[in-house]
């Protein structure tokens, strides 16, 4: 299997490149030194352990999770368009998170990480429900107006409530361009285990879904219950896309990107689309990260806004070519 | 005839209200008082406080319901608007980005080349694949949608400037992004009625092609009218608007989309002419009447008017979208 082979070899180049490049290079020798033989008055190998360990790890479980809760929403809506980002569930997530901070006056990220889900799971299935995802004739046009009318009115909610109160918008103006910068004062367990949660679920769900992309009426005729599919879907796209805002903040776009890629890299079979969609999430996840650190050293631009400068065109490009008639 | 006065009625009363109700309630004598020059709380109120308020709201009110009336009409789609399309958002992105710049330019030229920029980038990004187009050029739908896709990037990009400002200068073009009508002066009224002005005095020569355009461009073109000239020429002028109303009060949601329904329901208003003039009005009343319940409703705080047009048009356009939906044009 090389293709698996060069993704897990790709994925492995950039968690090398995350560990060493930087403000402060670090010699691979060095970090691997760091890694099973750490020396804690040795600042190349505190830099390793404390800084860039803690963003690679939220990095793969971040960009997993919303490479598979892409690939899920994209399976189910047959919308080559849906992405977290897009349908508003990251927005519902940030909304949740800076009403909580107002609300219950607490900004630390461990307390606020949990009010990302409640918050997701609310915008998923409002943006369902509103794009027509429930009845399983959501076209992609209307799905993806659902997701940008809710993600407008909860960017107006956020700005409604940093208006209230000035010291949110502290919070708030780095809270919502996600970055693995603040990921190692994140709760990084618990988050894995979220995600892996949702995984595992989308996993186990993984040949009911693609029953359920053949249409309600012939999906039912298999033996498929549509309802509590997609509300199984339903959760565990909450679990992925919550765990990442909570790491994170809100990434847009990767859900979209990872896997249109994966399907060219592994085929239409979901399980293997899965996987190669966490893994391809992961990758262009760190590798927006990395760079963003390089491009204007010792300053940052967040990773949050290095996917938007690739998956905005992307997005472009895949919507030129789904309405060549004006509908789907 | 009765329905399109009782719209001006309604605009006129939006006003009114707009001018006496606040902190300090104004009553009609106070009110008049103000207005024909005398002294006293009326007159400070109207002269420096609400008065330029109501102005700029009624000019950049109107100038986007004509915008939004202008796309809604060229491309024959309700769910066309120039916010949705993403061209505000271009136009805010230019000033946040003069701001941190520190860049001093006149911010209208700054928000009109902001926004024309984008108008421009969506057209040619939506065009269909191959570059084959007859008469009947670019889908509404892939407009709208590619239109979505830059709105995201313009604002993560703007989100990614906000991480580079200053506390109080984030604030301030916090504020600004939202769409904000406090501390206006007769100034910015000159200025969205000068310019506001001059664009919707070039729209109505264009009222004709407009209303031959509706017919479908086949049939407009077999009457006479030269189809590209005439669309590129009211885009330009539908951008024009635009960019007009959001260097005075920012990016505001979801007026230029709202209005010319609205508008049309109101004023029951059918030819081309009517309808932009119907939305230019309802475009006016929303912003004003938006403003008001904004800084009335929660005594103390003033939120933005673009907060306020957010929450109200968000749900506007689901419903829109539902409609849309049921008559099977989705």
């Amino acid at each position: 299997m090389t293709r698996w082979g060069l993704l897990i070899g790709v994925l492995a180049a950039v968690v090398l490149l995350s560990l060493t490049v930087g403000v402060r290079p670090v010699s691979l020798a060095e970090a691997w030194r760091a890694l099973t033989a750490p020396d804690l008055t040795n600042p190349d190998h505190i830099v390793v352990l404390s800084i860039r360990l803690p963003r690679i790890v939220a990095g793969l479980i971040c960009g997993a999770a919303l490479g598979t809760a892409g690939m899920a929403m994209q399976v189910l809506t047959r919308n080559p368009l849906a992405d977290p980002g897009v349908l508003g569930v990251n927005a519902g997530a940030a909304f949740a998170v800076t009403l909580g901070s107002l609300l219950l006056q607490r900004a630390d990220a461990g307390f606020l990480a949990y009010l990302a889900f409640p918050g997701a799971a609310a915008a998923t299935v409002a943006v369902f429900s509103l794009g027509g995802g429930f009845r399983g004739d959501a076209s992609p046009v209307r799905l993806t107006l659902a997701g940008a009318a809710l993600n407008a009115l909860l960017v107006s909610l956020v700005s409604a409530v940093v208006l209230m109160r000035g010291d949110t918008l502290e919070v708030v103006r780095f809270w919502v361009v996600g970055s693995l910068a603040d990921a190692g004062a994140r709760p990084i367990a618990a988050m894995a285990m979220a995600a892996g949660g949702g995984l595992a679920l989308l996993f186990a769900l993984a040949p009911r879904i693609e029953s359920l992309a053949l249409g309600a009426a012939l999906s039912r005729g298999l033996g498929t219950h549509p309802g509590r599919v997609q509300a199984g879907v339903l959760v565990s796209v909450t679990l992925l896309t919550g765990a990442a805002v909570a790491l994170a903040g809100p990434i847009a776009f990767l859900g979209l990107m990872a896997p249109p890629i994966a399907r060219k890299i592994v085929g239409a079979a979901l399980r293997p689309g899965l996987v190669a969609s966490a893994l391809l999430g992961a990758v262009v996840l760190l590798f927006a990260d990395t760079l963003g650190r390089l491009v204007f050293a010792p300053a940052e631009i967040r990773a949050g806004v290095m996917t938007a400068l690739v998956g905005g065109p992307a997005f472009v490009l895949i919507a030129r070519r789904l309405s060549p008639g004006g509908t789907s | 005839m009765m329905r399109a006065l009782g719209l001006a009625g309604l605009l006129f009363a939006v006003a009114a209200l707009a001018l006496t109700a606040g902190q300090v309630h104004l009553d009609a004598a106070a009110l008049w008082q103000g207005i024909t020059g005398g002294d006293g709380p009326g007159a400070l109120t109207i002269r420096i406080l609400r008065g330029p308020r109501v102005a700029v709201g009624l000019g950049a009110g109107a100038a986007l319901g004509l915008s939004g009336a202008i796309f809604q009409s060229l491309l024959r789609n309700p769910l066309a608007s120039p916010d949705v399309m993403g061209f505000t958002a271009g136009s805010g992105l230019a000033i946040l980005a003069s701001i941190t710049a520190g860049l001093s330019l006149p911010m209208p030229l700054v928000a009109a080349a902001g926004g024309l920029a984008t108008a421009v980038l969506v057209a040619i990004l939506a065009r269909p694949p191959g570059g084959a187009r007859g008469v009947e050029g670019t889908p509404a739908l892939t407009l709208v949608l590619v239109g979505i896709g830059v709105g995201f990037t313009t604002a993560s990009v703007g989100s990614f400037l906000m991480t580079r400002l200053s506390g109080p200068q984030a604030a301030e073009a916090h504020r600004w992004l939202a769409g904000s009508l406090s501390a206006r002066d007769w100034g910015h009224g000159l200025q969205i009625a000068l310019i506001g002005g001059l664009f919707a005095l070039v729209l109505v020569p264009q009222v004709r092609a407009l209303k031959l355009l509706e017919l479908g461009p086949e049939l407009a073109a077999g009457l006479g009218l030269r189809v590209r000239r005439a669309r590129v020429l009211l885009a330009a002028t539908g951008v024009g608007l635009a960019a007009a109303a959001v260097a005075v009060v920012g990016p505001v949601a979801f007026v230029a989309l709202m209005a010319p329904p609205v508008g049309a329901r109101l004023s029951g208003a059918r030819g081309a002419g009517g309808r932009l003039a119907a939305a230019a009005a309802a475009g006016a009343i929303i912003v004003v009447l938006a403003d008001l319940v904004a800084r009335a409703s929660l005594p103390g705080l003033q939120l933005p008017i673009g907060v306020m047009t957010g929450i109200l048009g968000a749900p506007y356009l689901l419903w829109r979208l539902s409609r849309e939906m049921e008559r099977g044009e989705l």
